[in-house]
């Protein structure tokens, strides 16, 4: 059972980058504040799945009710109910992915201001949904609604340094995570794209080409390209999609990077163009990504328990 | 009887309690001495009071040479105009050097420990009179390089150029009677076309001389900028060693760090062999060194995190609403932001070692709040190979306090005849074994030497031959 959803390997990814950074890094990290995130992500999630998924069962018994057999009914009731308790087990997975990247990018004063970034990060899922798609990347919705709605919540670009074995980490456990997801190319489109118009930027500037490693070695940068613009269930699902897409996001971060000087243009690129994917999706038809391959109903990240899985992913 | 055996040590440890901990947990030992920049050879130190996207910033001169030969050319965001210039006093770096300075503080010396250093509260305004020349603008066709702008600001001659190319810009300043040096026309490059503009400094020998001044006064410029950054690219020039850098950042918000270089904390609040109070100074290099290797040298260091408000304890009192004006905080005047009175919370990590016998002589410290000026001390030790990028910083909403601090902790030297007293002189030699052990591991010392050294100062102390056999394999 564990380490059959491919999310486990992330949760394992994430909790070892914790455990790393709390162990060599001089991090003002308060166990505290971690411990808030994942429990109101938790809770969050919880909550709203539940909410969510008795207001779609009420519906459906509304709809169904004077044409069903009372029989037929109950067994639609049951095979929900067990549905919705599957969701809940995984949707909880992506509700601990989701803190725990909040936990290693986002620091704040106070406790509030972490309900607020977990709160809004689990509920972005649920609010903007374009068909049966949430578009915001959990992750990051938080991170931005905690800067932009609190005045004490930061975020540390230069918290990992830019030493080599960090990226090896980053890079051998995020290709591993990438490989099983066959999400590989986001990776690669947003860092293949953003590397050149660095590169060309540095040759412009007349910079030498140490000054160019250092800012493309930040493991804040890594982190981001491999652990959050790759979450497969809010990117656009065809590959041309996506690869249009990260370099949209690449672009915007350069520019915001080095015309607008903001040290977080990573976020604020990401979040900008999360709705674009919309966009994306209605010209590139693709199916839609589910965690488990072969598993009958999906994860969901709300109430969607009757939806069909599609695809595997990749396929 | 049994509920009397229960409550003796519950009583003790009330009065314990009561005795000891206050006094443990409010102050930070006594302040004794500092490790302040005067410790340095070649320390450039510089102020940033930033606000928004505004920027004042203070460069302090450590200029060695003649003063006929100084000249500065420093990369700035913005054209500068006169009123955006002037000169400040450096005692104001001092202050501000002082007040952040790594500490050494020690608890129950037998004798009272030096009185704090009372500041005379004099603050030389120098409103900078800024005698205006006839502020020009022309342009240079053949070097590309623009005057914006042409001042002087008392003893000091100021062009604010922009340059289309480097060559240009280096022709320009070496046909101006300014020394470049060699390689300076590639490093000028970048920020040319990053739109940056050059603010050039110059003595103007006349009026240094009718000034009387010893000392180049340090220069502060002001400008609005979404830039927060500091180039060191052009520094690193001629440095054919390590250079060090103190900012001392200043803002509204709390803690600030360095976006594109880890910025950790120096290792503080531990307890230390006595004998170091006369070597503080010796000390607090040997830790910079030691930790700057440790972390790979690709650092910076904070080394003090403060509300402007208060101290404790305090290396310097806290500078006046003048003084930090005149570093340059400007928004003290927007709001009464000042609210004396509110007293915040001092959140620094009681000493380890808890007090035994000696209770502390109560001295005053100012009393906390929140000011709305919060420091950051920030020291980078950089060379070429390490600090590729220039610096850029980040303000953060971290108000917690954070200084170098190092303990002192003598030992009760009086005769003892009770039991607890027994025993708390055999835990003595544990405690001053583990005070080396620190020592050592900070500074990277020889453990033998410093248990010779403790020898000295406190006697005669035994070490298991285990301990020895430890320390030769450097087990410390």
């Amino acid at each position: 059972m564990l380490f059959k959803d491919i999310r486990d390997y992330q949760i394992s990814f994430l909790g070892l980058f914790l455990v790393v950074g709390i162990s060599t890094r001089d991090w003002t990290l308060r166990p505290d504040l971690i411990g808030v995130l994942i429990a109101t992500c938790l809770i969050t999630q919880s909550v709203l799945s539940f909410v969510i998924s008795h207001w779609s069962l009420a519906n459906n018994i509304d709809a169904s009710g004077a044409s069903c057999r009372v029989g037929q009914m109950t067994n639609n009731i049951d095979a929900s109910a067990a549905s919705r308790r599957v969701g809940q087990v995984t949707n909880l997975r992506s509700a601990l992915i989701t803190s725990l990247g909040l936990s290693l990018l986002l620091r704040a004063d106070h406790w509030t201001t972490m309900v607020l970034a977990a709160t809004s990060a689990i509920a972005s899922k649920f609010l903007f949904k374009f068909g049966d798609k949430h578009f915001f990347n959990p992750g990051n919705f938080g991170i931005i609604s905690a800067l932009v709605l609190t005045s004490d919540a930061w975020v540390s670009p230069g918290q990992w340094g830019e030493e080599w074995w960090y990226a090896l980490l980053f890079v051998g456990t995020g290709g591993m995570t990438l490989q099983r997801i066959g999400r590989w190319d986001t990776t690669a489109a947003f860092l293949g794209s953003y590397s050149l118009l660095e590169a060309i930027r540095n040759l412009w500037l007349g910079w030498t080409w140490d000054v160019y490693w250092h800012r493309l070695m930040s493991g804040s940068l890594l982190l981001f390209a491999l652990f959050m613009i790759t979450d497969p269930r809010s990117i656009p699902n065809s590959r041309i999609g996506r690869v249009i897409w990260a370099v949209c996001i690449a672009g915007l971060t350069f520019i915001l990077r080095n015309y607008f000087f903001i040290p977080t243009a990573v976020f604020w690129a990401l979040f900008i163009l999360a709705p674009l994917s919309i966009l994306i999706d209605i010209l590139w038809l693709a199916p839609r990504f589910s965690w488990q391959k072969g598993n009958e109903g999906d994860e969901g990240d709300k109430g969607d328990e009757g939806e069909l899985l599609l695809s595997t992913p990749n396929s | 009887m049994k509920i009397f055996r229960l409550l003796t040590p519950l009583l003790l440890t009330i009065v314990a309690v009561f005795c000891f901990a206050p006094a443990a947990w409010a102050f930070c030992g006594f302040y004794v001495a500092k490790a302040d920049t005067k410790l340095y050879n070649k320390a450039s130190q510089v102020v940033i009071a930033r606000n928004g996207d505004r920027t004042v910033l203070t460069m302090a001169n450590d200029y060695q040479g003649e003063v006929k030969d100084f000249a500065i050319v420093v990369p700035v965001p913005t054209v500068l105009q006169k009123d955006q210039v002037r000169v400040t006093e450096p005692t104001i770096i001092e202050r501000l050097d002082a007040f952040s300075a790594p500490r050494l503080v020690e608890y129950f010396d037998p004798n009272p420990c030096p009185p704090l250093p009372i500041f005379s509260g004099i603050v030389n305004s120098s409103e900078g009179v800024i005698n205006i020349d006839e502020s020009e603008t022309f342009t240079n066709p053949d070097l590309g390089v623009t005057v914006e702008a042409s001042f002087n600001v008392d003893e000091y001659d100021i062009v604010i150029l922009s340059a289309k190319e480097s060559g240009g810009l280096e022709t320009w300043l070496t046909q101006n009677g300014y020394k470049i040096p060699q390689g300076a026309k590639q490093l000028l490059q970048p920020y040319i076309r990053s739109s940056m503009k050059f603010f050039v400094a110059k003595v103007n020998l006349d009026k240094f001389e009718e000034s009387g001044y010893q000392l180049l006064r340090p220069l502060q410029i002001s400008y609005q900028s979404p830039k927060f950054m500091l180039p060191i690219r052009l520094g690193m020039i001629n440095a054919k060693t390590e250079q060090d850098l103190i900012v001392y950042i200043l803002s509204p918000q709390g803690e600030a760090q360095l976006t594109n270089y880890r910025t950790v904390k120096i290792p503080s609040n531990v307890n230390l062999p006595v004998f170091i109070k006369n070597e503080f100074g010796e000390f607090y290099k040997s830790l910079f060194q030691t930790a700057y290797t440790k972390e790979g040298k690709r650092v910076g260091f904070l080394e003090y995190a403060w509300d402007m408000g208060s101290c404790d304890p305090c290396a310097a009192n806290p500078l006046t609403q003048e003084e930090l004006k005149e570093a340059g905080v400007f928004w003290l005047n927007d709001n009464s932001l000042s609210k004396r009175g509110k007293v915040i919370p001092i959140k620094v990590i009681p000493s380890t070692v808890i007090p035994i016998t000696v209770t502390p002589i109560p001295r005053f410290a100012p009393r906390a709040f929140n000011s709305n000026v919060f420091i950051s001390r920030l020291h980078v030790r950089y060379t070429r190979d390490t600090f590729p990028e220039d610096l850029t910083f980040l303000q953060t909403a971290n108000r917690e306090l954070f200084q170098g601090r190092y303990i002192l902790q003598y030992p009760f030297e009086g005769e003892v005849k009770c039991e607890a007293g027994k025993e708390y002189k055999r835990s003595l030699p544990k405690r001053f074994e583990q005070e080396a052990q620190t020592l050592a591991r900070l500074t990277n010392g020889n453990i033998q030497d410093i248990r010779n050294k403790m020898k000295l100062s406190v006697g005669n102390l035994t070490y298991s031959w285990l301990e020895n056999v430890q320390s030769w394999f450097g087990f410390d």
